[in-house]
């Protein structure tokens, strides 16, 4: 793996009394997407703010492109676009100006941002205020917003939550690119769909904790449950079986449903993130 | 969505330059007065409130009129009343209208004056024999009438001046002689040049014009961080410093601007200007604090107003107090904006230079970098922990 462009050791940060995050670890690699899943209050856009320097971490490091980020903040933020959960754009100024203003922060003064809104499919709405975008709109110009300087990090808080399957596909395509252009994305959500489409690895974040690290696949594999479904016909009705793969009786059952000539369809019904999730951490992510 | 002009974009990566402090705060100073050139409220109640200053100068009389109109019943004690006050036919400070009729007098005395004529403050009713009287001796008496509006001394003045036309009268000479040379006025001699009640007013209508934009970054503030759009700049090479010195800019420059160019309308640059100048800069900044004060403080429009407001009424005292020479109570002293008034009455009305407001500058330069310095930490505070 190359040298990691996000890595955060022992973090720990507390809002007064209460400790938010407990001295998390993890790393992310140029070209990997790393899911960063967790419930509202978990700690993931604490995280988020202390790779923006925002936050100082109260033990432990947190570097980007292995650089300490609170003593070289101005340096390493030029190169780390960041996405926030708030859509916070100033409405009354055009898509252009957001992103030429921002241009301007990042010393890309003559960066093409039209380009960049065609990238995201805001070209003809380009000189519309913000105020009149949809929600949609408004978190596609966050995506464009983050890309403007080119960075080699993306921060991702909560990319496409609450927008329409059209509008999230887009988001998700552009992220895709910029992965495979090298970029190192770090992606907080509680769309465990989308955590399992995007990403490589996937990191369960609750009450400041990081409860599992790994490939969704094998999080899937260690901590979720295999079967199948199976749908059979009942008399005039149907009715559904689900066989526990991982039973030692398994393998005898679905000979018997199949010779029975009665089965419609079977299905392989693998354990979801969310499922993993709640089995780990005895909570779900809402 | 990827088209060969956005494969373009990314394969040659954005144009970057290292950002310099100056860039990134001239980005934010820019982008803030686009904002404010496009919030509809602001862009009203600015010339709105102008234009309503400007006039309000304008609408009061450029001089002041020292001319005292008295009456006087019977005509026949004009003469001695003159004589006792010392007015000559060719002055005018003092005007001595003679009345046939007391009730008369005391009409024009209520305001009841046929159109031109001149409306006597005071009517004096001698008794057509005072002088006989006088001369045997025997006691009598007058009557005044005065305006409900004339000040009690002036009401004693007149008492005196009766007296004083009795006791000439009878022939007992005054024991104090008065002469021209043995009246000393000290300080600048104001008699027949007092300053207009709208002089005295400038810094009254600057600091209204400073304390209308102070409202106006406050409500920039406070939209930068209840919008949570300080969050992403700070997500930038942009520090909290270089948020907060284009705040800082953005709130003087909007202040300083305008209220020079009220000042400018209401011709308050004379001898003085240099101190104006620097008065008014101090004034804008000091606002600009506020302005950042409450924008951390308040979370709206009617937030930052309530805030703004417990700040610029007390602001305000100094400058309403020299509308009334004389009236301010000791603790004026006391408040922040008291030197800057002090500076800019001192430059516009009396045009005084730096030797003679040295002192009222320097406490106005303190007081602003002491509110400047609480803003500043205040609003970094707040975006810190945004």
């Amino acid at each position: 793996m190359a040298a990691s462009a996000i890595s955060v050791d022992g973090a720990r940060f507390s809002y007064g009394e209460r400790e938010v995050l407990k001295g998390i670890t993890f790393e992310v690699a140029p070209g990997e997407v790393l899911g960063f899943l967790g419930p509202n209050g978990a700690g993931k856009s604490t995280t988020i703010r202390m790779l923006t320097g925002q936050l100082r971490p109260s033990a432990g490091s947190v570097r980007l492109f292995g650089r300490d980020v609170v003593r070289a903040r101005s340096e390493v933020m030029g190169r780390v676009g960041v996405s926030f959960e708030e859509k916070n754009l100033y409405p009354s100024m055009t898509g252009e100006e957001n992103l030429r203003f921002f241009a301007r922060l990042y010393g890309v003064p003559h960066a093409d941002v039209r380009a960049l809104l065609e990238h995201v499919g805001l070209e003809t709405r380009r000189r519309d205020l913000v105020a009149g975008y949809s929600k949609g709109m408004r978190q596609r110009l966050m995506i464009a917003r983050a890309l403007v300087h080119d960075p080699d990090v993306l921060l991702l808080d909560e990319p496409t939550d609450g927008l329409d399957p059209v509008s999230a596909q887009a988001v998700r395509d552009v992220i895709r690119a910029r992965v495979e252009s090298g970029n190192a994305v770090l992606l907080t959500t509680h769309d465990m769909h989308e955590a399992d489409e995007l990403s490589h690895r996937v990191a369960f974040i609750n009450e400041g904790e990081i409860y599992a690290l790994d490939t969704p696949e094998k999080l899937k594999l260690a901590h979720g449950r295999r079967s199948v479904k199976v749908r059979l016909r009942d008399g005039d009705g149907v009715r559904e079986e689900t066989v526990e793969l991982d039973g030692e009786a398994a393998g005898a059952r679905i000979a018997e449903l199949m010779a029975s000539g009665e089965v419609i369809t079977i299905h392989t019904a693998e354990a979801t993130l969310e499922e993993v999730f709640i089995r780990m951490t005895g909570r779900g992510l809402a | 969505m990827t088209t060969r002009r956005t494969r373009e974009f990314f394969a040659r990566g954005a144009p970057t330059r290292e950002p310099s402090r100056a860039g990134i705060v001239g980005a934010i100073v820019a982008k803030d007065l686009l904002t404010f050139s496009r919030d509809k409220l602001w862009m009203v109640l600015t010339p709105v409130a102008l234009v309503f200053i400007v006039t309000m100068f304008y609408l009061m009389p450029p001089r002041v009129d020292e001319t005292l109109v008295i009456g006087v019943h019977p005509p026949a004690m004009a003469a001695a009343l003159r004589l006792a006050m010392g007015v000559g036919d060719d002055q005018v400070a003092l005007t001595v209208v003679p009345f046939e009729d007391e009730a008369a007098m005391a009409a024009a005395v209520a305001g009841d004056v046929p159109e031109g004529a001149p409306r006597p403050l005071i009517g004096v009713s001698l008794p057509i024999d005072l002088l006989l009287r006088a001369r045997l001796g025997q006691s009598t008496t007058a009557r005044v009438y005065v305006d409900a509006a004339v000040p009690n001394e002036v009401r004693g003045a007149m008492t005196t001046a009766v007296r004083e036309v009795a006791a000439t009268a009878a022939g007992a000479p005054l024991p104090v002689a008065w002469s021209a040379d043995e009246f000393v006025v000290l300080g600048t001699d104001r008699a027949g040049a007092q300053i207009p009640l709208r002089e005295r007013m400038r810094p009254m209508l600057a600091f209204m014009v400073l304390i209308t934009e102070s409202l106006a970054l406050a409500g920039l503030v406070a939209v930068e961080v209840s919008q949570r759009t300080a969050t992403a700049l700070l997500a930038t090479p942009a520090r909290t410093v270089d948020v907060l010195l284009a705040k800082g800019i953005v709130g003087t420059l909007l202040a300083f601007s305008q209220a020079l160019l009220v000042l400018v309308v209401t011709r308050a640059f004379g001898p003085g200007w240099g101190v104006l100048l620097l008065a008014t800069l101090l004034g804008a900044m000091l606002m600009a604090a506020i302005g950042m004060l409450t924008g951390a403080a308040g979370k709206d429009f009617i937030g930052t107003l309530f805030y703004g407001m417990v700040f610029l009424i007390v602001l305000m005292v100094p400058a309403i107090a020299q509308l009334f020479p004389g009236s301010a109570a000791p603790w004026i002293q006391a408040l922040p904006s008291y030197g800057l008034v002090e500076a800019m009455t001192g430059s516009s009305v009396y045009g005084l230079g730096f030797g003679d407001l040295a002192g009222h500058l320097a406490t106005a330069a303190v007081w602003t970098a002491v509110l400047f310095g609480l803003g500043w930490w205040v609003l970094g505070r707040k975006l810190v922990t945004l």
